[in-house]
């Protein structure tokens, strides 16, 4: 009996001590683990499949909206918007309608990346984010807040891709390489 | 007019409300478990399920700081491996559908607390030794548990991308799988042994028999 309780005194402070200093460091383990992580990830080279040639090896953020939801400027195929404002042109075969902000280099924080990059398409692509307790999260993009949409489903967002899969992270948590394409679409569940 | 509900609170302050109304909640259980009778296996089994839910909804401001995995390791070790895995199951399902968010990741959860609750009737005989609880080993095997469970859970990205993502994702993870890890060690140091104390009182021969078929099984 007296070895259970020892054991519990002094369990009990070192279980609260333990956990606050895991509250405490967690922060900068995260970063760390963070950039750990991205080595996992390839530099898919297929997602600048559909991209100017001229963007290879250099940073890219596409949005695409929804068919029945287009955005007013960029509703026929998808945009190519230079890294200084310039329309580069549009594909059309993409089978999808939006804009892609490209050219970019040396990016290393997605939300850095994202807020500079769309103030490249004249206010066409303006972001539209709050900060919460687990980080930014992206409510508009070109005017589009999913909370409007209606249709099958229970309800809509901006999702995440990187270099053509599922974010892990959020944009404000995202870190970035050369060469990485980021895309946002409207995801619904 | 004034919206008194609409006063923005810190996370710290949101956490300290909810730790608050947590207390409220166990102290009323406590009371509500002297009422019952001894071998009431059943009514245990409920009080337990509403400190599951109420406690992983409230603790929600630290991710994976609750209650949950100490609970279905001591059902297990004194309930068997049945009432484990009821527990386990609407604990999970509960909490998803009141407040967590429910997806393909609660059949998961539901799985991986299972498994937790049947290494625990598993174990029962290591854990309660002459009615009283271990709780260097409880404290141990709650750690390994909540990893495992995190990791365990992880897998339900499977289902919407490739095996590549895994490594990365289990890799970010790592915080909160501490956080799980730390926080169980916290409620066994903190809860455990009280809780030990209830459920014996309820832990009927029948239920010993229980936990005895399981490990047989």
């Amino acid at each position: 009996m007296s070895s259970t309780d020892s054991m519990s005194d002094w369990l009990k402070p070192a279980s609260v001590v333990a956990l606050l200093a895991l509250l405490l460091l967690a922060p900068s383990i995260q970063d760390r683990l963070a950039e750990e992580s991205t080595r996992y990830i390839e530099d898919n080279e297929s997602s600048h499949h559909g991209l100017p040639a001229e963007w290879d090896e250099q940073q890219v953020l596409c949005i695409y909206f929804p068919s029945d939801s287009p955005h007013s400027e960029f509703n026929l195929g998808v945009t190519m918007i230079g890294p200084d404002g310039e329309e580069i042109g549009t594909n059309e075969d993409l089978n999808r309608t939006g804009a892609c902000v490209g050219g970019f280099e040396g990016y290393s924080n997605g939300l850095d990346f994202m807020m500079n990059s769309t103030r490249m398409a004249n206010g066409h692509l303006s972001v539209g984010y709050e900060v919460g307790q687990w980080g930014a999260f992206v409510h508009t993009i070109g005017g589009l807040n999913p909370e409007t949409l209606t249709g099958d489903f229970n309800g809509a967002y901006w999702h995440l891709d990187h270099n053509g899969a599922s974010s892990m992270v959020g944009i404000g948590d995202l870190v970035m390489s050369e060469g990485d394409v980021i895309e946002w679409s409207i995801g619904t569940w | 007019m004034y919206d008194f509900h609409n006063g923005y609170l810190s996370p710290l302050q949101t956490l300290a409300l909810n730790v608050a109304v947590l207390s409220i909640i166990v102290l009323s259980l406590i009371r509500s478990e002297r009422s019952l009778r001894d071998q009431s296996q059943w009514g245990v089994l409920i009080l337990l399920a509403i400190f599951g839910v109420s406690g992983r909804i409230l603790m929600e401001p630290i991710p994976n700081v609750q209650p949950v995995t100490v609970l279905v390791i001591l059902t297990g070790a004194y309930f068997g491996a049945p009432r484990a895995l009821a527990l386990a199951a609407i604990v999970a399902l509960a909490s998803n559908v009141i407040f967590m968010g429910h997806g393909p990741w609660t059949i998961f959860q539901a799985i991986g607390w299972g498994a937790i609750g049947i290494c625990g009737a598993l174990l029962s005989d290591k854990l309660v030794v002459n009615e009283k609880l271990r709780l260097n080993r409880l404290a141990l095997m709650a750690a390994a548990s909540g990893i495992a469970f995190n990791w365990f859970v992880s897998l339900s990205i499977l289902l919407d991308t490739g095996f590549s993502m895994l490594v990365p994702y289990l890799l970010n993870g790592l915080v909160f799988d501490l956080y799980h890890a730390f926080g169980n060690i916290l409620f066994v140091a903190w809860m455990a042994t009280p809780l030990g104390e209830i459920m014996s009182r309820h832990r009927s021969s029948q239920s010993l028999e229980a936990v005895r078929d399981g490990v047989a099984n």
